[in-house]
């Protein structure tokens, strides 16, 4: 682009000062960093124009020049814009060295790598110190405010790169006690000091002589960058500005320098404070600041340096040097403040705080101070507001409130006013003619008359609800105060119902304290009186909010009254949701009359399907499902449509999710009894799983359909009894169940869940056979063996013994079955399997290894089944 | 402690946007270092655009304020202070510390040196009290003198440099603007050793010293029995130091007349080098006593250049210049008044004018008026319901004075009569406006001979007085009227 007139810059800078966004988004944004660089060196502009390029590099820089490489290299066209200048006065100086700064600093450019800051450092440090910098730098008339600019240049780079300046603390000391500018070399020498201290403190490293003037940089000498190193991974959040009590929280080290080093920081310290009134309020603010944090977490430096200040601090209205004592007396506490000063400053603070002289905004600060006063020995909980011990209520008269406030001033001192109650509270009732509380009383009548003007603005109301909070908020223990403030909100509702937003945002803000009383005289101020029909809406929207279970009659009766009057969908949704309210409540007597009736008789077909639906689900859901139902939706944000969000929040909870399983279920240990074979299933949780249904399949048709398993409740780490599974097997073989488990999460949705197939054994299905009923055990035996046959087959195999021999096998494995024992060599076993076959077994002349075993079964299908378990059973043992 | 930003919006209420950016000006090197201290809690500065419609919305003003919204009008969303939490881009631009004055917004974000979450307490903040003396420090040398629109264009263009020389990256270095203005045009003068940074350049010329002491008098007035009469006055005393050399020394000693109220409260200028403890230590929280420092107040300081507010104070005097009483009865349409006012025989009755309002609120306009005067003149003002009773130079012999009469009213219509949040139904006020020249309802004076001046020449020194009526209200003792707690301990 070629060069610009001075009126096509200024309308190209106002176009990027209306959007920058959106100017750098267009094709003329491009262009604009380099143009403005270029443009400066032209000789067609004045000066007043290129000023205002520079203003917008100030401003901008990040815009203009995005990355670290075009800032460098912006700095560096900025530094060369700077020494080209003629040697005559020009206003473009200044700027130029507060643009190079910017674009390094904010361009993340600043650092020992880049040309641009190792030009501009050695030029700020020579233009600060005052030296002769040649014709290049301007007229003579020029050097006193260009040493200013690079001072304040300076300091802008320690502050973003702290530790940079850290070599130069003696050369700042030797120009201050020159004849260096004093507020410029004071703040940047405070500053540096501050950041070297704390650096040099986390390194537990000594001030090195850093405080003595030596080598300082010269021109075109390397720069020393190690403290800047050390010092730039520690612009990092962890030291607050406040002073903590504790030191280690702040991640504030304690420096402990030697003698010589603490009386040369004295030095230092006292020659700041000394010339202090030299500076501008705001200045000698920052100063002390500085200084207050620096000297904190050194041992040995008595803060006493800071007391000659004190009394002049004192006597003064300006904000940031009361502002600054504070700082102090939080960092310093006792060591600088006794406990008379701290009456003094609370004193001036509370009078402060109100004084006629000072604008609304300063006394609203003031009165934050006094409820965050840092006490030398705080009582209460740190971090909430509280009246200083000291600060006794006879002082805080003329800081209590009254209705000619400005809302702010009101809340502020309202609060102030809260605290003195609750305290009065804890003394004797003084019998006093006006005590706080009574005060309080009949102003909070005075915010609910004016909240209560019809067509008054919204910020009356809202001030009247805002401090009703707050005295809920501060008194909720209290209930003298609560009783008059609900009944006094309640007759405010009757006079304007239009404020319902509001009792319904209090409603929800507050805890039961108010919020059980408010809600019930609510509910009675509207169901009392039916038949207004421009505040029928405001009732709906209260009765929705405060509908419960409680007295419920009346409310029907009331929504049944009105239903007629619900001409508008707004309006029947307002009763729908008043009907949904109760539904949740778990009204149901008289609540189904009226959902029918709503279902038929509402015009709007919207209407009539909401009241359907809530008829249906109040007839099929049982209470607690219903509530989950009805409740606030869990599934999604809320939506802007309030039909989506209802049917998204009923599809979650009415629907069925697939889940995976918080369950474990195992197979227990057996029970050989009984006319069935019964699993023991064990049966542990992750979480809380109600109304749980355990569904069973299995494979093929070998058993009969098994029936369901209900538990109501299940938590996780509580013992609960093994699940018995009664099984009907087809045919006597093992097999696998599928299993699925239907449950309910504390959340209230129904899940569903497949859990790994359970087995069941061979081993699973024995039964035993009922004794023989005249003792004669051997003879039962051989009848059972001998009616195997023909039917049935016998066979003869080798079972393997284990190390414990035959006499632990069966007792393990066996032993419900055995008919006739004769330990440790023989035993005659007599195993039924359900339908109806039977297996039967020969132990007998075992041998170290093993044991013959003879088999009959009436059933040929057995036969396998009976000889992998024969054989598998030495391993099992 | 630093700015990152700072703005000047000025409110038009009935535009589309209900106001308009009219200066801004960003800190790129402060932001970069809110970044880092912020952590995860940083916010950005917005652009001027978004930044103006979430502060009108938050500060209440924008058009649209007639519905109940949650994110502002929430009982729970309590400012104390003047400082808030802007909704911008998803995220809460905090601290925001912003006030309205004269239909101009003031407004910056300070930095804060360590995470925003959780919020640490504005105490703690260094950056707070210097958004506020930036923003105070902006709107006097935009409102201090002006006179007209032209005016303060003029000084709105000249912000961005006088910003450049007072607050360059976002450090404020003097709050006094008019000085950096001066500083520009003094650039040439080579400054001399040890000079004061709040003082730029050296008066040159005839020596002199004015001294002007300024009395406002409130009062609230309920003629009851249970209810106390309150009342108070405030001074500020104003010098013009033009003496010759860098820091000439001047002490100036406010006395009492025997009978004088103590001066309590007092607040000095950064400027007074020392303070007796007894002018510290005199206060109004603390009830008066015999033993009251009385003075003479000593107040030795370095001048600066320009005209300063030297001191202010309160004080309890015995009783009010004007005592009086307002009774109104509402009979259907119309009101019976009557206003009784009595100048106490201390008080010089001598006044540059003397007047009292009386505003009917909340009614309808003024359609008929039957009102005797027992001294000066009535004059009506239908439309703005409200009747001035022009007193005059000087009360009459008796120092008693009386109106009594009835006044009717219309239909009312909501657009045009004067609405009050607080006048409703009978509780009502008239107000006093009054002032007398060369004259303290304290006693207090400079004199000329106290005033010592340590620079060459010696100065032609000249003093001013005057007291003036501020917030000067008696209300309607026939209905109820707001108090403050101090007028119910009797």
């Amino acid at each position: 682009m070629g060069p610009l007139s001075r009126e096509a810059w200024a309308q190209r800078l106002g176009a990027f000062r209306a959007s920058p966004s959106a100017f750098m988004a267009s094709p003329e944004g491009e262009d604009l960093g380099r143009d403005l660089l270029s443009e400066l060196r032209s000789e067609k502009l004045s000066e007043q124009t290129k000023v205002s390029l520079l203003a917008l590099s100030l401003e901008y820089p990040a815009q203009l020049w995005p990355d670290a490489a075009t800032a460098e290299a912006a700095a560096t066209s900025l530094l060369d814009t700077l020494v080209l200048l003629p040697p005559r006065p020009s206003a473009l100086r200044r700027p130029l060295l507060l643009a190079a700064t910017t674009a390094l600093a904010a361009g993340d450019a600043l650092g020992p790598t880049s040309g641009a800051s190792r030009r501009l450092l050695p030029l700020l440090l020579g233009l600060a110190s005052g030296r002769d910098l040649g014709r290049g730098f301007g007229p003579a008339s020029e050097q006193r405010p260009l040493q200013a600019t690079a001072c304040e240049c300076l300091r802008e780079l320690e502050s973003c790169k702290p530790g940079l300046l850290g070599g130069c603390l003696g050369l700042f000391r030797g120009l201050l006690g020159q004849e260096g500018p004093v507020q410029p070399l004071s703040l940047l020498l405070a500053l540096a000091l501050r950041n070297t201290l704390v650096i040099q403190a986390r390194a537990r490293a000594g001030l090195q002589g850093l405080l003595v003037a030596g080598d300082t940089p010269t021109a075109g000498g390397p720069w020393n960058w190690a403290l800047a190193e050390e010092g730039d991974a520690h612009l990092q959040p962890q030291a607050p500005s406040w002073p903590a009590a504790e030191e280690e929280e702040c991640g504030l080290a304690v420096l402990e320098p030697n003698p010589e080093e603490a009386r040369e920081l004295r030095a230092a310290v006292a020659q700041l404070l000394d010339s202090s009134y030299l500076l501008t309020p705001v200045a000698q603010a920052q100063l002390l600041w500085l200084l207050g944090w620096a000297l904190r977490g050194l041992r040995g430096q008595p803060p006493v340096l800071f007391k000659p200040q004190l009394v002049r601090l004192l006597g003064t209205a300006q904000l940031t040097l009361l502002h600054a004592l504070l700082a102090l007396k939080a960092a310093f506490g006792e060591a600088l403040f006794t406990a008379q000063d701290e009456a003094l400053l609370l004193r001036r603070l509370t009078l402060a705080a109100q004084h006629p002289a000072l604008p609304l905004p300063t006394h609203l600060f003031y009165l934050h101070c006094l409820l965050n006063f840092p006490e030398n020995w705080p009582l209460g909980p740190t971090g909430e507001e509280a009246a200083p011990l000291l600060l006794a209520p006879r002082l805080c008269r003329g800081l209590l409130p009254s209705l000619l406030h400005d809302p702010m001033a009101l809340l502020a001192r309202l609060h102030l006013l809260c605290l003195l109650c609750a305290e009065d509270e804890e003394k004797e009732e003084k019998g006093q003619d006006w005590s706080p509380r009574q005060y309080l009383e009949e102003l909070l009548v005075g915010l609910r008359q004016r909240a209560a003007l019809d067509g008054g603005p919204q910020a009356l109301a809202t001030l009247c609800f805002q401090a009703s909070y707050l005295v809920v908020h501060c008194l909720a223990t209290q209930p003298a105060v609560l009783t008059p403030l609900t009944h006094g909100l309640a007759r405010l509702y009757r006079t304007r119902p239009a404020l319902a937003p509001h009792f319904v945002d209090l409603l929800d803000r507050v805890g039961p304290e108010l919020g059980e009383p408010l809600r019930a005289v609510l509910r009675q101020e509207v169901v009392s009186r039916p038949g207004r029909d421009e505040a029928l809406r405001w009732h709906l929207q209260i009765l929705a909010k405060v509908a419960d279970g409680n007295a419920p009659s009346a409310t029907l009766s009331f929504l049944q009254a009105e239903a007629a009057h619900c001409t508008d969908w707004g309006l029947q949704q307002a009763l729908l949701q008043v009907c949904r309210a109760l539904l949740r409540a778990g009204v149901g007597e008289g609540l189904a009359d009226l959902l029918q009736a709503l279902a038929r008789q509402l015009e709007d077909p919207d209407g009539r399907d909401h009241a359907r639906l809530y008829y249906i689900l109040l007839a099929h859901l049982a209470g607690p499902k219903l509530g989950v139902a009805l409740g606030p939706s869990l599934a999604a944000p809320a939506l802007t449509s309030s039909l989506v969000a209802e049917n998204q929040g009923f599809a979650a909870v009415l629907m069925v999710q697939e889940a995976p399983a918080p369950i474990r279920l195992s197979v227990g240990p057996r029970q050989a009894a009984g006319a069935v074979p019964v699993l023991r299933l064990r049966v542990e949780v992750l979480e809380p799983v109600y109304s749980l249904e355990l569904r069973f399949r299995v494979e093929g048709q070998l058993y009969a359909p098994l029936g369901a398993i209900h538990v109501p409740c299940l938590l996780p780490g509580r013992p609960c009894r093994p699940l018995l599974l009664p099984l009907q097997p087809r045919h006597p073989a093992p097999t696998q169940l599928g299993v699925r488990a239907l449950y309910t999460t504390p959340a209230g949705l129904t899940c569903h869940a497949h859990l790994p197939p359970l087995p069941v054994n061979f081993a699973d299905l024995f039964l035993p056979f009922p004794q023989a009923p005249d003792g004669d055990k051997q003879g039962f035996f051989e009848e059972l063996w001998d009616s195997c046959l023909p039917k049935g087959t016998e066979s003869r195999l080798w079972c393997p013994l284990g190390p414990q021999g035959l006499e632990a096998l069966v007792s393990c494995h066996l032993e419900p079955f055995v008919v006739v024992a004769q330990p440790p060599t023989s035993y005659h076993v007599a195993i039924r399997l359900p339908p109806d076959s039977r297996l039967l077994l020969r132990l007998e002349a075992a041998q170290v290894d093993g044991v013959p075993v003879a088999l009959r079964t009436d059933d040929w299908a057995v036969l396998p089944l009976a000889g992998d378990y024969l054989r598998g059973l030495s391993a099992a043992v | 402690m630093a700015q990152r930003a700072v703005w000047l919006i000025s409110h038009e209420p009935g535009t589309p946007l209900c106001g308009t950016v009219r200066f801004s000006r960003r800190y790129p090197t402060v932001e970069k270092r809110a970044k880092v201290f912020n952590g995860t809690s940083y916010v950005p500065i917005p652009e001027d655009g978004p930044f103006l419609k979430a502060l009108l919305f938050e500060l209440r003003l924008l058009d649209d304020d007639k519905d109940f919204v949650a994110s502002r009008d929430s009982c729970s969303h309590i400012n104390k202070t003047s400082v808030y939490g802007l909704l911008v881009g998803g995220g809460e631009l905090w601290p925001v510390v912003a006030f309205l004055k004269n239909n101009m917004i003031y407004a910056c974000v300070p930095l804060v040196e360590q995470t925003l979450s959780p919020r640490p307490p504005l105490i703690s903040i260094s950056g707070i009290s210097q958004s506020f003396e930036l923003l105070f420090g902006i709107q006097d040398f935009l409102y201090l003198g002006q006179k007209n629109d032209t005016e303060l264009n003029t000084k709105l263009n000249q912000l961005p440099d006088l910003l450049l020389q007072a607050c360059p990256f976002g450090t404020l270095l003097d709050a006094n603007l008019q000085n950096s203005l001066d500083n520009i045009n003094f650039a040439s003068v080579t400054h001399p050793q040890k000079q004061p940074a709040w003082k730029v350049g050296t008066y040159k010329g005839k020596p002199q010293v004015s001294i002007s002491i300024t009395e406002k008098v409130k009062s609230m007035q309920y003629d009851k029995q249970d209810i106390a009469d309150t009342w108070q006055v405030v001074g500020a005393v104003t010098c013009k130091c033009d003496l010759e050399g860098i820091m000439p020394n001047v002490t100036i000693s406010l006395s009492l007349p025997t009978n004088g109220s103590p001066l309590q409260d007092i607040l000095v200028h950064p400027c007074v080098t020392s303070l007796d403890s007894a002018i510290l230590t005199s206060s109004s929280i603390d009830a008066v006593d015999d033993s009251a420092f009385s003075g003479p107040y000593k107040f030795p300081f370095t001048p600066p250049l320009e005209s300063f507010n030297l001191c202010y104070y309160t004080s309890q005097v015995p009783v009010p210049p004007i005592l009086g009483f307002y009774q109104m009865k509402e009979e259907e349409i119309q009101v019976k008044i009557t206003v009784n006012l009595k100048l106490h025989e201390s008080v010089k009755n001598n006044f540059e004018f003397c007047e009292a309002r009386i505003p009917f609120y909340n009614r309808g306009p003024i359609t008929h008026v039957e009102c005797k005067v027992s001294f000066g003149q009535l004059e009506v003002f239908r439309e703005k319901s409200l009747l001035i009773w022009i007193i005059g130079q000087k009360f009459p012999k008796s120092m008693e004075i009386s109106l009594s009469g009835t006044v009717t009213f219309g239909a009312k219509s909501h657009e045009k009569q004067p609405f009050d949040e607080i006048c409703i139904g009978g509780t009502a006020y008239l107000k006093l406006h009054f002032r007398i020249l060369d004259y303290t309802l304290t006693g207090c004076y400079a004199d000329q001979h106290s005033v010592q001046v340590f620079a060459s020449g010696k100065p032609k020194i000249s003093t001013h007085r005057k007291l003036i009526s501020s917030d000067y209200y008696i209300w309607n003792s026939k209905a109820p009227a707001p108090v403050t707690y101090g007028s119910l301990l009797l």
